[in-house]
């Protein structure tokens, strides 16, 4: 027996069931039981470590986000699947680079979520290719009249790392390399006064956004009132329905755009797959997990759920054009362009220090430079006490 | 001789009878308050941070505690804390006297207006949160809008980025959901009052004001001290009304004690760092309550002799 804690909801609950049936059917010796947890990243994460903490070797299988799959590895906690020869070259690198600690792979990509804009194809020919050219196009939309140029998520939470995390790729910065922490960085500080600006100068970000989370911008885009959108895949197939949606048929994506010294950025989310340390039967989990990370299921879940396969071969099958909402071509370049939170076992409390000085920053108690050494200078501490900073064996990732 | 031997006999026995009899309270009295205090100090001088577990969990002694006092974020928790629990207690206080005079007063419908005086204290403070989170919203809340229309504004303000005004939701919430406990509570203390009383002040020619002062005032204080602990120990416990308002933003403007500990406890699963917290929170709740326990139990004592 294995036992799968999952999604029972919606769509997604339902495809689940029905792939697990199907693998019962194909697998008559291996039953899987599915375990009820909740939705919210937090809750369920605050019960995975309290099981896995006591030891207990139930469930079997863990789905976990992206970030998460350093900690538990560091912890002991999840098994390394290299045992199960999983064919890696398959899955897009970025998607496997997220899941592995230490040279060491520890969960499958099952899919992926990746930051992107929203653009609204009434307003402007194309979508704009610079960092200037978006800032240039949001300020025409609103002196035209529209209430807001570009939102994004900007409540003092993880969504707001993941679009400060664009804006640093867009000018070529990183959070993390190796065990030290390089956010304070001429790159850092450029993303960070970029973001403060469009909000207090130019006035192209409502200032409310930064009580905003992916909801909040979906119904200022979808309502008509914004120019531009950064935000996730799903609500692409939502807006697209023009009886809840005023912007059906007139807004597409694409990848977020770039400063001149840094590349379009996507921050990577979305879920892995991987095998609880203390299982009794790895080797029925690994069936499970390879047969739910196999093209057919992947293609089925991304028809149902919109969601992005993580198997790059896919995007050239026309069946994934039939399944997903989203244009394919778009899809993967975006995901080419993604890039994961940063690495480390601790991640989730260092996007909480980030969390709090990049909102301090863009609430303006403080100003960027001074916000970004302190969040530095935090975020080195706490590496530093967990044995992962510079030069320590843990650092290299 | 012997009677008396025979009388102590028993007095033995039946105290032997009253400890066998108390045990169980006694004991759970241990296992519901004492176990859990005694386990959070044990926590409290160990490294145990569920999120490291290759740093196993030693004995830091008092190294969290040292963590906690240079850490700015737990000082500003700790002041806005004090900042919340004397604007808010001051001002429920205040109110609470004024519709407790009121409903004194009220000789009809007055088992009405002390029902309907209750409601907001019925609804669960996550309830009123978010109700009163709805109407501070920027974009579509009814503050903004009455706001905009008697012209006191001409933006909306969008409340909950600024590290001043995210406390006025904040307090108006509390005054909202408390008031009304403290309203009744002192208005039990005004009907205690010997109407005798004002009946001589007045033919003394004592005016309305000197009525209430040298009368109401220290005949209600017994009520008004009671009020005052409890208020004042409930707001420093302050948790969902923020959690859900403000989540102790902007950056961490309004985060109280309470959800500080929260944080460090079950998000970032330090159950060390946050079990000292705890301590130091409930070692400044006490102090707090000895101090108005003294103040209240002499006055109690002076008001009987």
């Amino acid at each position: 027996m294995v036992t799968f804690p999952g999604s029972m909801l919606g769509g997604e609950g339902a495809v689940l069931r029905s792939q697990l049936q199907r693998f019962m059917r194909e697998h008559p010796t291996i039953r899987v039981v599915q375990r009820d947890t909740p939705d919210a990243a937090d809750q369920r994460h605050q019960l995975y470590v309290q099981w896995l903490n006591a030891e207990a070797s139930e469930p079997d299988i863990l789905q976990l986000d992206a970030i998460w799959t350093p900690e538990f590895a560091a912890a002991g906690w999840i098994l390394p699947l290299e045992r199960f020869n999983p064919d890696t070259n398959a899955f897009f690198p970025v998607t496997i680079e997220a899941n592995r600690w230490q040279r060491r792979l520890f969960a499958i990509p099952w899919f992926a979520d990746v930051g992107m804009l929203y653009w609204r194809t009434d307003l402007m020919p194309r979508a704009p290719t610079s960092l200037a050219e978006l800032e240039q196009e949001a300020a025409r939309a609103r002196a035209r009249g529209l209430r807001f140029g570009l939102v994004w998520s900007g409540a003092r939470y993880e969504g707001l790392v993941t679009v400060f995390l664009e804006y640093l790729g867009a000018y070529g910065g990183q959070i993390l390399q190796g065990g030290k922490v390089v956010v304070s960085s001429p790159a850092g500080l450029q993303a960070l006064n970029t973001m403060r600006d469009e909000i207090y100068r130019s006035g192209i970000v409502p200032s409310s956004v930064l009580t905003w989370h992916e909801e909040e911008t979906r119904f200022a885009f979808q309502n008509g009132d914004a120019a531009f959108m950064r935000n996730w895949p799903y609500p692409y197939p939502i807006m697209g329905d023009s009886a809840v949606s005023r912007v059906a048929g007139r807004f597409a994506v694409a990848p977020m755009p770039a400063a001149s010294n840094g590349a379009p950025t996507a921050a990577l989310g979305g879920a892995q797959l991987a095998i609880n340390a203390r299982s009794e039967n790895p080797a029925a989990a690994w069936a499970v997990v390879d047969y739910l990370t196999r093209p057919e299921q992947m293609l089925e879940r991304a028809r149902v759920t919109g969601q992005f396969p993580t198997r790059r071969v896919l995007y050239d099958d026309p069946a994934l054009a039939k399944s997903l909402s989203v244009p394919v071509a778009t899809a993967r370049e975006i995901i080419e362009h993604a890039v994961p939170r940063p690495v480390t076992p601790v991640y989730t409390e260092l996007s909480e220090i980030l969390q709090v000085q990049l909102h301090r920053v863009l609430t303006r108690q403080i100003d960027p430079a001074r916000g970004l050494a302190r969040a530095a200078a935090e975020m080195q501490a706490l590496l530093n006490r967990a044995g992962l900073g510079p030069g320590t064996p843990l650092a290299q990732h | 001789m012997h009677s008396t031997d025979l009388r102590r006999g028993l007095e033995r026995r039946e105290a032997r009878l009253a400890w066998w009899l108390v045990t169980p309270a006694v004991g759970t009295i241990l296992l519901v308050a004492l176990f859990p205090l005694a386990w959070t100090l044990w926590e409290s001088v160990h490294l145990h941070d569920l999120r490291m577990p290759w740093l196993g969990r030693p004995f830091i002694g008092a190294g969290n505690y040292a963590e906690a006092l240079g850490d700015p974020r737990f000082w500003s928790a700790l002041g806005h804390t004090g900042f919340f629990t004397a604007i808010s207690v001051t001002i429920e206080l205040g109110l609470g006297l004024v519709l407790a005079l009121a409903m004194n007063r009220a000789t009809r419908g007055r088992t009405l207006v002390r029902a309907a005086v209750l409601v907001p204290w019925a609804i669960p403070t996550v309830v009123s949160a978010l109700l009163w989170r709805f109407m501070f919203d920027d974009q579509a809340g009814i503050v903004n809008a009455v706001l905009g229309r008697i012209g006191l504004t001409r933006e909306p303000i969008v409340w909950f980025i600024r590290p001043d005004l995210a406390w006025v939701p904040v307090i108006v919430s509390d005054v909202w959901k408390t008031t009304p406990f403290v309203a009744l509570l002192l208005l039990a203390g005004l009907q205690n009052i010997d109407a005798g009383l004002y009946e001589a002040a007045r033919i003394d020619g004592a005016s309305a004001w000197q009525q209430f002062r040298h009368v109401t005032l220290p005949l209600l204080k017994p009520a008004l001290l009671v009020a005052l602990v409890f208020r004042t120990l409930d707001s420093f416990r302050v948790f969902d009304l923020i959690y859900v308002l403000t989540g102790g933003g902007p950056g961490t403007s309004t985060e109280p004690i309470a959800l500080y500990t929260f944080n460090s406890l079950l998000q970032n699963l330090r159950f060390g760092y946050g079990s000292a917290l705890s301590v130091i929170t409930f070692a400044v709740s006490f102090v707090l309550a000895a101090a108005y326990l003294r103040l209240l139990g002499r006055d109690l004592t002076e008001a009987k002799s």
